[in-house]
């Protein structure tokens, strides 16, 4: 049999969650199925101390669990990922595809639109330190979650590689602001060729990898997030090289707090919670399917 | 002005509020001790144990249906001894530094000699109640097999009365054509108390690819969607057996919780709301507070099997 969760309620890092009540800010659609949604998200209703505005306190990598008040048969929430977050004005942005009957009735939601997000939860990025050069690997709508990273190590002086794939031009959605915030081009591909290299981001990530080493200059760091099958890619790409790689985990989630079990990830040590153990894990823990 | 007197006894376990948790849906308490003192409850019920670890079933363990969820989590859990070093202990300690909880420690098992062996490794633990599970339908071995068939129920519950004087309660399935029966079975064998509903057993399909949106294919149905079943069997089991029922399935609000008292629950378990609200569970203690108040129940004891039909 293979080894229990060891230790299911006591492995979360202690950031301290509470539950928010939010304003849509405005929800605009970036494609037929993208959209990017900003929320100003109010201080929760406990001392202020013990859990601060969520906007300042979220880390890249983390998320919110939001509510849909407005399709009340479905009861459960729905985790997005934090693709922007202004301490200054309070307000965090979601980038999420339409892909179920809650993505679209947010697609529907209006500016003013109430909802409530539970906040911040999971394990995001850790970088290590000492870090130099860094490589963000974004499919689809994984481009979001590495976004608060890039600003981040951008910000630390980290020298910072960014490609994104995605499935057409128009859904490279977050290119021109990953342009803005490295001050150079993300490496991009499209599946039908209509933007940057054709097909999958596979490639372009193991000629990163194979260039930096080329240049004397390798990765000490990789942070990917996007659809399984390109993060264990690029999980093993990152193995031969020797860089330490982290991955973004999407699972189906019910709590997002850490009790319910729904959203466990199989890790060499044994399954873990996509919510309040990962979202992000060690790459090299993951057990791919 | 003092309020309404809330306090319950659940077959032995006092309680100073009808309102638990359903077992699986909260841990030991520690996630939702972030949202609010989670001693406020009447009782902490912990996820169900085992003797050695379960890992659980494959992924997808969960699905949203009308109303409702499916489950097949699976009874994934660290084992009794883990429960008893980390969530007891971290119960324990918050005892100590305020306000107590009771605390009702679900218990599974693969066969009957497991269910003894977890009531045993608990025996010397801080726990005030147990709840026997002969009713999960997400393993293939004990569960629900054993909580459909009244000669092991009798066998399981007669077992567990031998191993303990705690506070028995013994978790039914709504997946039987009689569940007085069942529940009669179980009061004859020396149970203190019952609780149901468990989930009913569902799918749900993905039409498009043609799947189950389960990895086990099938899993266990709650949330609001099953309320109507869960007042049905609560009503019969009142009408059935002696002892006290520990009433749940898709409370959301103190209206909800009393309905269920009102149908013959002595106390009431929030479960899959939760997930819904991770206050909940709180909310619906003051939800059955404000209920009395403007109804002028002095007492909600007054509120048990107080169905006018």
């Amino acid at each position: 049999m293979a080894r229990a969760n060891e230790c299911a309620s006591c492995a979360s890092d202690g950031v301290r969650q509470a539950v928010h009540d939010a304003r849509v800010v405005r929800n605009d659609r970036m494609t037929d199925a993208l959209y990017v949604m900003e929320l100003e998200v109010d201080a929760p209703d406990v001392p202020a101390a013990a859990a601060p505005a969520l906007a300042a306190a979220i880390r890249p990598g983390q998320f919110v669990h939001m509510s849909i008040p407005t399709l009340p048969s479905h009861i459960l929430r729905r985790p997005f990922s934090v693709y922007a977050a202004n301490a200054a004005t309070g307000r965090i942005e979601v980038l999420y595809q339409k892909v179920g009957q809650g993505t679209a009735e947010m697609a529907r939601w209006k500016p003013g639109q109430a909802c409530d997000m539970i906040g911040p939860i999971g394990r995001g990025w850790q970088v290590p330190e000492g870090a130099t050069h860094a490589l963000l690997v974004g499919g689809g709508v994984g481009a979001a979650p590495l976004f608060m990273l890039c600003e981040e190590l951008v910000g630390r002086g980290v020298e910072t590689d960014v490609v994104l794939g995605a499935s057409t031009k128009d859904a490279l959605v977050c290119r021109e602001r990953y342009a803005l915030a490295c001050g150079c081009a993300p490496s991009c591909s499209t599946d039908d060729g209509t933007f940057g290299r054709e097909g999958f981001c596979t490639p372009l990530v193991e000629e990163a990898v194979a260039a930096s080493v080329a240049a004397g200059n390798p990765y000490d760091y990789a942070a990917v997030c996007g659809p399984e099958p390109l993060m264990r890619a690029a999980s093993a790409t990152m193995a031969d090289a020797g860089i330490t790689c982290e991955v973004s985990m999407e699972k189906r989630m019910a709590c997002g707090v850490g009790a319910c079990l729904s959203c466990v990830v199989d890790t060499v040590e044994g399954r873990r919670r996509a919510c309040v153990d990962g979202p992000v894990f060690d790459a090299r823990k993951v057990v791919w399917r | 002005m003092t309020g309404p007197k809330l306090a319950v006894n659940l077959g032995g376990l006092a309680m100073k509020n009808p309102v638990t948790t359903a077992s699986g849906t909260f841990a030991a308490g520690r996630e939702y001790d972030q949202f609010y003192d989670v001693a406020r409850l009447g009782a902490v019920t912990t996820k169900g144990v085992s003797l050695d670890g379960w890992p659980g079933n494959d992924s997808p363990r969960i699905a949203e249906t009308p109303s409702g969820m499916l489950n097949s989590i699976g009874l994934q859990n660290p084992g009794v001894k883990h429960l008893v070093e980390h969530d007891l202990a971290w119960l324990s300690e918050k005892a100590l530094a305020g306000e107590p909880v009771p605390v009702i420690v679900n218990v599974s098992g693969h066969g009957f000699d497991e269910y003894v062996q977890v009531i045993e490794a608990l025996e010397e633990a801080p726990v005030d109640a147990y709840e026997v599970n002969i009713s999960c339908p997400n393993v293939d071995a004990g569960g629900m097999t054993i909580g459909c068939h009244v000669p092991s129920v009798e066998e399981v519950v007669r077992r567990c009365r031998a191993a303990t004087r705690r506070p028995l309660i013994v978790k039914l399935t709504p997946n039987v054509t009689d569940i007085a029966e069942i529940a009669r079975a179980a009061e004859a064998s020396g149970a203190d108390a019952v609780s149901l509903i468990n989930t009913l057993l569902g799918m749900a399909v993905d039409a498009k690819r043609r799947r189950p949106k389960l990895a086990r294919v099938v899993g266990g149905l709650s949330g609001p969607a099953v309320k109507p079943v869960a007042l049905r069997m609560v009503w019969q089991c009142h009408n059935a057996v002696g002892i006290p029922i520990l009433g749940m399935g898709g409370i959301c609000t103190g209206e909800d919780a009393v309905e269920f008292m009102l149908c013959g629950a002595t106390a009431v378990a929030v479960g899959t709301a939760n997930f819904m609200d991770p206050l909940a569970a709180a909310r619906v203690v003051d939800g059955i507070a404000a209920y009395c108040e403007e109804q002028g129940v002095d007492d909600v004891n007054e509120l048990i099997g107080a169905l006018e039909c």
